[in-house]
């Protein structure tokens, strides 16, 4: 275990990336201890712009930009993590169970995921959550958990089914090894990489189209979170009338919780995948090999 | 081409299922969206509007199975009924005006973010861990993780609010009249520079991150080192041997973002006031004009189901072997 950490912690996207999140885990567990208003209480007038006192500023009603986002924080994770979940749970289900039963079962689900993969995501999105109606936060997160499930299926069941080839799999399968212990313990550890990229992949994705319902008026308007925040500022014309840290303040936090899980995601995959490591790596190794030529060179200078 | 053959054959049977999906969603749904929509309306509807209305979605209205057979046919014919918001127009007139501009917008940039990611994502393989490589890779990461909404939003404030270099919204300067005149394609043009680099902008990294990818794996490859040792010159190993075949798994990225595109379409529309689809669709969810969303969920399925087309006609023209197959 400690092997694998040191492989993690090697990796600098990876460091980065946790620390972001971690920051923002913080952040939405703190919230009552950060802050000193209720998010929807009114502490000034309309659009006053950031000061001691209110660090980010108000909006338009009032209330504290900067207690609305750490507030919003602990919103948007929840949703992010819970849609990411259910996403994961799916998709691995699906993924795993056509890739290995393989046949008929696999041709049903792979229709199902290929039909998926082409029905435009968002408007579907848009559309479920017209009719459910100033959804909820947690609404939203199940809406997205349950339909955005089909690259994850594709993918695990490619893999899956790469797997099945392999000899250690077929030999474990001659060995008369239950159904179960295939999956849970021969297939399931080599997957690990494909089931994390995907968890990551979709928290961000979540987290994005979560703002962006609400943004579009689809979400709870009492709700605290970043999309209603931006959701406000764009129904205050926010942005026109100047007043940009009503909007500057949901934005650059979406932006930098997506850098996060996504420099968490590309150092899973350039963990899983050697050849696609950066810089630090490349360099590291042609300084290696410039010693070693060096070394070389002196080694037979005095001969010479 | 039994290729392509197969492929309609699929995408006709994907249409049919959102067909499906939109005539189950409002009826699984609690409550009466009818009744809704006319208290939105403000009793602005006449009494035949709302038997058309009920018509269309057919509430109420014989049993299940016969309902899905109207609504089938209407789908069919594209008899889409009346909008609420914009009565009496009907939803496929509103769609028709809007629709255009959301292909302009999508595809437009579609094409931009395509054509910079990969040449970029090229050039940074080429030079693996070199200057430009170290730079723009990383950046490309941070980038595609940053939403549409948020690039939106901080191009407005910067480019349209603060320095005041670029129109803040609409499609065209609206003191003109449409039409093929110079000056109206000029402000056409004018307008849409912003919506279509900020929404390109998010996908460029997506690209680049692919094709640095696809082509580190192709440079190892034994007949890139031949073209090398054969003398052919850099530009030709690069393009010609490495980036053609490193091409095909970026055709089949650029059809799985075509979807993402056309939902940031949607955003960036309302953000910059664009008369395309996403604007109508946030006009329409205001006013809860049901018939106006499924409709809208309806042409995007179809807009995004011929774009898919058109990505694996290119298929056939990258892979020559699925010309043979």
């Amino acid at each position: 275990m400690s092997g694998s950490l040191e492989v993690i912690f090697r990796n600098k996207k990876a460091v980065v990336g946790l620390a972001i999140v971690l920051a923002y885990v913080a952040i939405a567990v703190a919230a009552p201890w950060i802050t000193e208003h209720a998010p929807m209480q009114r502490v000034g007038r309309p659009h006053e712009p950031p000061s001691m006192d209110q660090l980010l500023g108000t909006t338009r009603m009032g209330r504290d930009v900067f207690t609305q986002l750490i507030w919003g924080t602990r919103t948007s994770l929840f949703v992010g993590f819970l849609a990411g979940l259910i996403v994961t749970v799916i998709g691995v289900t699906l993924g795993i169970t056509a890739g290995y039963l393989g046949g008929w079962v696999d041709e049903v689900i792979n229709f199902f995921t290929n039909i998926a993969l082409v029905i435009p995501q968002l408007p579907l999105l848009l559309v479920i959550a017209a009719f459910v109606g100033q959804a909820s936060p947690m609404v939203i997160a199940l809406i997205i958990g349950l339909t955005s499930w089909a690259w994850g299926a594709r993918v695990t069941r490619a893999q899956t089914m790469s797997l099945r080839r392999r000899e250690f799999i077929e030999a474990s399968e001659l060995a008369g090894e239950p159904t179960w212990r295939m999956i849970a313990v021969e297939l399931l550890p080599n997957l690990l990489s494909i089931i994390g990229f995907n968890f990551i992949g979709s928290v961000i994705y979540t987290i994005i189209t979560e703002a962006t319902l609400e943004f579009l008026g689809l979400g709870d308007p009492n709700a605290v979170s970043w999309g209603t925040m931006l959701y406000n500022a764009q129904t205050s014309s926010a942005i026109m009338i100047g007043a940009w840290w009503e909007v500057a303040a949901p934005a650059s936090f979406i932006a930098v919780i997506g850098i996060g899980l996504s420099l968490i995601n590309f150092a899973i995959d350039e963990i899983s995948n050697p050849r696609l490591r950066t810089l630090g790596t490349v360099a590291k190794a042609a300084k290696a090999q410039r010693a070693i030529d060096r070394a070389r060179v002196d080694a037979t200078a005095p001969e010479a | 081409m039994p290729f392509v053959l197969r492929r309609i054959g699929f995408y006709i049977v994907a249409f049919c299922a959102a067909a499906v999906i939109n005539f189950l969603i409002p009826r699984l749904m609690p409550g009466d969206p009818i009744d809704f929509m006319f208290a939105k309306a403000e009793n602005t509807l006449p009494p035949e509007a709302r038997a058309a209305l009920l018509k269309t979605f057919g509430f109420a209205v014989g049993p299940l199975h016969e309902q899905f057979l109207a609504y089938l046919r209407s789908v069919f014919t594209w008899d889409l009924g009346y909008s609420v918001k914009f009565y009496p127009l009907t939803v496929s007139q509103v769609l028709g005006y809007a629709l255009p501009w959301t292909v302009f917008l999508a595809g437009t940039s579609a094409i931009l973010a395509f054509s910079v990611g990969s040449i970029t994502g090229i050039l940074a393989a080429w030079r693996r861990g070199g200057a430009f490589d170290s730079v723009a890779s990383p950046l490309a990461l941070a980038v595609q993780a940053i939403p549409a909404v948020v690039v939106a939003l901080a191009a407005l404030f910067v480019f349209g609010v603060a320095l005041k270099w670029l129109p803040t919204g609409y499609a065209f300067d609206p003191k003109l009249d449409p039409g093929w005149s110079p000056q109206f394609i000029g402000s056409v043009a004018h307008s849409a520079i912003m919506p279509v680099v900020s929404l390109a902008f998010v996908h460029i990294g997506g690209y680049l991150v692919t094709m640095r990818n696809n082509m580190i794996g192709q440079l190892g490859e034994d007949h890139v080192v031949m073209g090398l040792a054969k003398g052919l010159s850099d530009r030709r190993v690069r393009y010609n041997y490495a980036a053609r075949n490193a091409l095909l798994p970026s055709v089949t990225a650029f059809a799985l973002t075509i979807g993402s595109v056309m939902g940031g379409s949607l955003v960036t529309e309302v953000v910059f006031n664009y008369p395309g689809l996403g604007r109508t669709l946030y006009v329409a969810i205001v006013a809860r004009d049901y018939p106006l969303i499924q409709g809208q969920l309806l042409v995007m399925t179809l807009a995004m189901l011929t774009a898919n087309l058109a990505v694996d006609l290119a298929y056939v023209f990258l892979d020559p072997r699925l010309r043979r197959a």
